[in-house]
């Protein structure tokens, strides 16, 4: 045998996880949020999450909805704690840039549906990278 | 010159200290825990793949073989989960019945995961000590309801069998020993130097982060997260005027403490109920028709909750399961174990969290 045995890989067993129905429904339900394929998003968390965090996703998820019902406007409507502690899709450090981009934008006057749609469209955009 | 270089050191699958399979892989700077991840899959049951398309009647027998230390509570939440679908009421005397099965089953879990520290900080005595005082739990549970682990116990609209006056009185007996033993045991724990050496400050769950990963059970109360037990909205407890232990410390030395002082409080609440249990009827009838519920229950690691859909015949059709030692364990390895200043107190700070990779996997 070449490899060590625990170096093996672990894409099945985190496909298996992202499969179960409270965790398959969590994945569409962020996919439809912001507006990016389901299967590209299960993707990209067996890829940056080990095994354990995407056990433990949905409780963290519900969690972290809870939890961003306290925030401020935009970030509750960018879910900047749910993507970031929560589920932690993004750096803590690019939310806060796009919140801020997000701020500066209600500032200058555009709706704050729009400036969200297009602060949702950045977070999108380091998930697809 | 020494010289501090990065290591990967795996720790585990197979571990001396350890109940169950996992592995825990550590980044290391010198003997600092920079990081740590568990990579599971050794014992995949699949039993949620086994349940579905399945009656009841069988389903509540695999529920509780989701887990060998818990298996009451598995057994509880699944039936009580059908009761609320289908609107079955429970009788007074069966419900205080399942309080003491229930408790019983928490006291020796507490006791196992004690266990399991000191045999990891190498106190083997005090280990010892506490097995011998599991046996007389295991004992009266066995007397109870039959069966030392997957009882069975706790059917629809009550419970399987009557507790007849001298199991009760055996059982009287049988607690005021165990207190005695397990406080003895717990000033021991409290005041041991060497103890607190290997325990105290170290794998520290702020309350904070503990709210974050949502962990739950006696890992969320040691660090200050006492509105998450499920008991404080069960009717049955609520009726005990039961009110959580909490400790603020959020280290090894906390969450073995409040295992400890939860196992005093469990044989309260069971001499409360032996006290209050009415004459009457054990089961009050009633089938499983259909319906979908997520419905929770304290486990003696947390929260336990089922997922359960119904059909008119009682059959599950679709469940999920999440069981407490997801939610602990990764509390466990993306906060307590961060930050662990010396590799021996990896297998010290993972067993504190009482991690049931059986639980986890399903």
């Amino acid at each position: 045998m070449k490899e060590a045995l625990y170096e093996k890989d672990l894409t099945a067993m985190k496909f298996t996880i992202l499969e179960s129905r409270r965790h398959d429904r969590m994945v569409r339900e962020i996919a439809a949020d912001l507006g990016i394929p389901h299967l590209l998003l299960r993707r990209y968390l067996m890829e940056n999450l080990d095994m354990l965090l995407l056990e433990n996703l949905p409780a963290r998820y519900e969690q972290g909805k809870k939890f961003q019902e306290g925030l401020p406007e935009v970030e509750r409507a960018l879910s900047s704690h749910l993507y970031t502690r929560a589920v932690p899709l993004i750096n803590e450090r690019v939310m806060d840039a796009i919140v801020a981009a997000t701020k500066e934008r209600v500032a200058a006057g555009i709706p704050l549906s729009e400036a969200v749609s297009a602060g949702k469209a950045m977070v999108r955009q380091v998930i697809l990278r | 010159m020494k010289r501090t270089v990065d290591v990967s050191i795996p720790v585990g699958p197979v571990h001396p200290c350890w109940k169950e399979p996992a592995r825990v892989k550590c980044e290391t700077r010198g003997e600092y825990v920079v990081s740590a991840e568990v990579e599971l899959g050794y014992m995949k049951k699949g039993i949620e793949r086994i349940m579905k398309g399945r009656p009841w009647q069988e389903v509540m027998f695999l529920a509780e073989r989701v887990c060998g230390i818990c298996s009451v509570i598995h057994n509880m939440v699944f039936i009580e989960a059908l009761e609320h679908i289908s609107g079955i009421e429970v009788p007074r005397r069966a419900a205080l019945l399942r309080v003491i099965v229930n408790e019983l089953d928490r006291m020796q879990s507490h006791i196992l995961a004690n266990f399991s520290y000191c045999y990891t900080i190498e106190h083997e005595t005090l280990a010892m000590y506490l097995l011998d005082v599991r046996e007389k739990v295991m004992d009266q549970l066995e007397r109870i309801t039959g069966a030392r682990v997957t009882c069975a116990y706790i059917v629809p609209g009550g419970v399987r069998f009557d507790l007849r006056p001298e199991d009760a009185q055996a059982l009287r007996l049988s607690l005021s020993a165990i207190e005695q033993e397990v406080t003895r045991y717990t000033d021991m724990f409290s005041g041991g130097p060497l103890i607190a050496l290997r325990s105290k400050g170290i794998g520290i769950l702020t309350k904070e982060a503990a709210r974050e990963a949502y962990a739950v059970g006696p890992t969320a109360r040691a660090s200050g997260l006492g509105d998450i037990d499920r008991r404080l909205r069960h009717p049955t407890y609520q009726s005990l005027g039961f009110s959580p232990v909490v400790r603020t410390e959020g280290d090894n030395y906390a969450r073995i403490m409040v295992r400890f002082q939860e196992i005093v409080q469990s044989i309260g609440l069971i001499r409360k109920c032996l006290d209050e249990l009415p004459a009457g009827p054990i089961r009050g009838g009633g089938i499983p028709g259909a319906g979908e519920i997520a419905y929770s229950g304290e486990a003696p690691r947390g929260e336990l909750t089922y997922f359960v859909k119904t059909d008119s015949a009682g059959r599950v059709l679709e469940i999920s399961i999440q069981t407490p030692s997801i939610m602990n364990i990764e509390a466990c390895c993306h906060y307590m174990l961060k930050g662990v200043s010396s590799m021996a107190d990896v297998t010290s700070t993972f067993v504190s969290s009482d991690p049931c990779i059986a639980c986890t996997e399903r």
